[in-house]
């Protein structure tokens, strides 16, 4: 019997079966086991000779702030890529994975933040429609069996008539997983499970989790909470630039270990980061609250930006940085709290009220907020100025007024483009960008937001951004920094907090930062910080 | 700056050419059906070539029907620009007439004044039945193109009504109202033709909307909101209001197009269906353009010359005149078919350049090196 047969037998039966195979040094054999994996992309170094091992019925917690390489590293063993260097073993054999479809042939099931569910069918149905290890389509009363008594082996909860729209989040999420464990899975990897979760629904996964380790299955999951971690994990692999930095059982380490090798670096002063003397709050906020569905998004949110202070937010994503962004700029509003903006109230849900009062931002998805890539190169940089008088008279533009204003802006932001006139999807992702910046910081505003303002790009088009923002800065403007690179955060920034569940802990002046800080702030853990 | 023009330029005869291609090969099929059903393709082509543009009388029939079709083409390209297309143009189309023969009927004034009073009544009368589906979709989210297609049919029952109740001609046992007065229909151009001075509708109408697209801010509007929903609510306009007032717009057309069939049509009354299947024609035209305003021109011309030669057709060698029906329906399947596989070329044109456009979901962003 191969392995993958034995471990689903175990399964089905919950026994191990007598005389697992064994290494030759005794050791059981892991049930996953990564070798010098290294992956590599333009630009960039995502794998840099990972070796990992995870054991049977162990849960192992894949630690690492944004761009350490977590993601990349499932999505090898997932078979969505293959790796550039080093060996894949899964129950001892070296493999290829050659697609998710193999990698689920082999055992091996992830959970991704998104799920693929059916809304209007029922548990039993979403399970039965996915492919399973038997031939031929899965019988809606053997499903239905199967699931009552995985139900009651692990104590799952989940009722195979539901429908699935009707269930909360963490339900949907067994569902996912229930799916995996129906075609046979025994190595599961889940990415960001809490992402969406409340405490009690993530109570409630690991303690499922738990069962099904006990059970034989292994798990692997990918975070940034220290929490998670010591909650349900028995071993936890800490990655930092694509490299590993330490792989310590949870009983021998602490959070502050663990906060410091998932940020460790030497936090360096960056001399060429201007230093200017600030002056007047710009951004005022006070108490901002967003609550949707009873989800708490943003949690009592204080801070200020003055006028010639970069202030950055740091932190993993979706810990409601999106939201706050769209509280700002007028696209949501708030449950409660104040925002001012040059002293002036903004409480209208109102994009164009957030730019008439001086503001301006660089969002986060170039492709589908920062620009409108079927659109004309000049249509991109006036958009948001061509009812100005200067660009057009009773609703007509004037075409010369608007091109003499775009060519100039592309030739001070240095925008590579054949000419105004053709389609933004024609321009690469960096001259986009600053595209973009030419559009929001042309206006002269008083405030900047910029939300992951060098994401997806070079190093040539990061060095412009992060130039032409300092120059804003040294005029005076006020400069909101959100980003998901820490260093990033800390080679711009002034003053920065670090965003987690909503809220923003503490303040940190960007030259007294310390990793063990920074990293449990990041790893959620506000009150040891 | 030469090679934006030279992009655009190119951009353009793809797309002139893509419509070329379509015809002719909507054509070339049609062909094999004349042979398959015993007339010689050559005959079949030149009765139909002579029925569009043979004589007077047929040449006129050709231009006259291209009005309305231009006009709901417009309607169509202005609407589905701002990303809300919607098939209600028939409905319009007919609540347009209805109100047209309202200010015919109802109100007696000089020519001078009559006519354009007309017309703005038909425009009117489409506008508000498009505000129905475009308040239903910005305020509650109802599909535009289910609900038009359902208040198509509603129209077709309320003029089915008014040319037999309110406004039936008493001494005319057909459901037709009584004879609209000459103050208030286009006059002719060649005597005893269906030729009527509506034809300077076409390039007004076609000039407007270019315009409008091209060169107002209301315009940009709507195109940036048919860009993207996320960057135009950045940006600061509301999809929903822009988005409305697109459909309103493409309603005002087609009421247009319902006043040309009422008041420059063959007869003085209005009958229960002026042209209900313009409004889907009009489409169709539209397609074949690629969506350019100007392009509606040519497109409408061939689309009138296919119907008045058609109906031609089957009268001199006797091939049924649904034979341009399906000609036209085939030219659809194809500007479809055509739009799909250029989107896909782009796409996997696009695929080839760098890391930025090829990375997938879930990929990290590539960071500096150090």
């Amino acid at each position: 019997m191969t392995n993958r047969g034995a471990a689903r037998e175990e399964l089905a039966t919950g026994t191990r079966a007598a005389g697992s195979r064994a290494a030759a040094d005794g050791q059981a054999v892991p049930a996953l086991e990564l070798v010098g994996i290294s992956k590599a992309f333009p630009g960039v170094l995502a794998n840099d000779g990972v070796s990992l091992r995870v054991a049977r019925g162990e849960i192992l917690g894949l630690l690492g702030e944004n761009g350490a390489g977590k993601t990349t590293l499932m999505n090898i063993v997932y078979g969505l890529y293959q790796p550039d260097g080093g060996e894949i073993l899964v129950g001892g054999e070296r493999v290829a994975i050659r697609s998710p479809q193999h990698a689920v042939e082999l055992g091996i099931g992830m959970v991704h933040q998104h799920f693929m569910l059916v809304p209007d069918m029922t548990v039993a149905e979403n399970v039965a429609l996915s492919p399973s290890r038997s031939p031929g389509l899965s019988r809606l009363d053997d499903v239905t069996r199967s699931l009552e008594e995985l139900s009651s082996r692990f104590g799952l909860e989940v009722e195979p008539t539901a429908v699935v729209e009707d269930l909360p989040v963490g339900a949907c999420q067994r569902v996912e997983i229930i799916k995996l464990l129906h075609r046979g899975a025994d190595l599961l990897i889940l990415d960001e499970p809490t992402a969406a979760l409340t405490p009690p629904e993530w109570r409630e996964l690991s303690a499922f989790l738990r069962s099904l380790a006990d059970r034989g299955s292994s798990v692997i999951f990918i975070t940034h909470k220290l929490d998670e971690l010591f909650g349900v994990a028995d071993r936890c692999t800490v990655l930092r630039d694509g490299r590993v930095v330490g792989s310590v059982p949870i009983s021998e380490t602490d959070k502050p270990s663990l906060a410091r090798m998932m940020v460790g670096r030497e936090i360096t002063l960056r001399v060429d980061r201007p230093m200017v003397e600030p002056g007047e709050p710009v951004l005022e906020v006070d108490g901002l609250t967003l609550v949707e569905d009873g989800r708490t998004i943003l949690e009592d949110v204080d801070f200020r930006v003055r006028a010639g202070e970069v202030f950055g937010v740091a932190g993993v994503g979706g810990n409601g940085q999106n939201e706050l962004v769209e509280v700002l700029i007028g696209l949501r509003s708030a449950t409660a709290g104040e925002i001012r903006l040059g002293g002036r109230r903004l409480d209208r849900l109102d994009p164009s009220e957030f730019v008439r009062q001086g503001g301006a931002v660089i969002p986060e998805d170039r492709q589908h907020e920062g620009v409108a890539l079927e659109l004309s190169v000049l249509d991109n940089l006036l958009m948001r100025e061509f009812d100005r008088p200067s660009f057009s008279r009773w609703g007509v533009i004037d075409p010369d007024k608007a091109r003499g204003r775009a060519e100039r802006l592309v030739a001070e932001y240095d925008v590579r483009t054949p000419g105004v006139g053709v389609p933004m999807r024609q321009l690469s992702g960096g001259n986009q960008q600053k595209a973009v910046l030419a559009r929001e910081l042309g206006r002269d505003p008083r405030l900047v937001i910029a939300f992951q303002p060098t994401r997806g790009l070079d190093v040539g088009a990061i060095e412009f951004v992060y130039r032409k923002l300092n120059e804003q800065k040294r005029a005076g403007v006020a400069i909101l920094l959100i980003s998901f690179e820490l260093d990033e955060i800390l080679s711009m920034t002034d003053r920065f907090t670090v965003m987690v569940g909503g809220r923003f802990p503490r303040v940190l002046e960007a030259d007294e930062a310390d990793p063990e800080t920074v990293g449990l702030l990041m790893g959620g853990e506000a009150e040891r910080a | 700056m030469i090679d934006a023009l030279r992009g655009r330029l190119r951009e353009g005869s793809i797309e002139f050419g893509l419509s070329v291609l379509v015809a002719l090969a909507a054509l070339a099929v049609a062909s094999l059906v004349v042979v398959a059903s015993g007339v010689s393709p050559t005959e079949g082509i030149e009765a139909l070539v002579d029925g569009a543009f043979g004589s007077d009388l047929n040449l006129a029939g050709t231009l006259s029907k291209m009005v309305p079709l231009t006009l709901v083409a417009l309607a169509w390209i202005v609407v589905f620009r701002a990303g809300r297309f919607h098939v209600g143009f028939p409905g319009q189309l007919l609540i347009g007439s209805m109100f047209v023969s309202i200010v015919a009927l109802k109100i007696s004034l000089p020519g001078i004044v009559h006519l354009p009073l007309t017309l703005a009544a038909g425009a009117l009368g489409g506008a508000l039945y498009a505000g129905i589906a475009a308040w239903l979709w910005a305020k509650r989210g109802v599909n535009e193109i289910l609900s038009t297609l359902l208040l198509n049919l509603v129209a077709v029952q309320i003029l089915a009504w008014w040319v037999r109740g309110p406004f039936h001609d008493a001494g005319s046992p057909l459901p037709l109202t009584e004879p609209l007065p000459e103050s208030a229909r286009w006059g002719t151009i060649l005597e005893r033709t269906q030729l009527h001075w509506d034809i300077v509708l076409i390039p007004l109408a076609v000039a407007a909307v270019a315009f409008l697209l091209a060169r107002t801010v209301f315009g940009f509007r709507i195109r940036l909101v048919g860009a993207g929903e996320r960057v135009a609510r950045y940006a600061g306009a509301s999809p929903e209001r822009v988005g409305a007032s697109a459909i309103v717009l493409s309603g005002a057309l087609a009421g247009l197009a319902g006043s040309s069939l009422v008041i420059a049509g063959s007869t003085p009354a209005m009958g229960e269906d002026p042209g209900f299947a313009i409004g889907f024609t009009g489409i169709a035209v539209a397609l074949l353009a690629r969506n350019s305003p100007v392009g509606a021109v040519p497109a409408a011309l061939l689309f009138a010359a296919l119907t008045q030669g058609g109906g031609v057709m089957e009268g001199t060698v006797g091939i049924s005149s649904s034979l341009v029906d399906f000609i036209q329906g085939l030219m659809i399947v194809l500007v479809l078919a055509a739009t799909t596989l250029l989107f896909l070329a782009r796409r996997r044109r696009r695929a080839g350049l760098g890391p930025d456009a090829t990375r997938g979901a879930g990929e990290p962003a590539p960071r500096a090196v150090a």
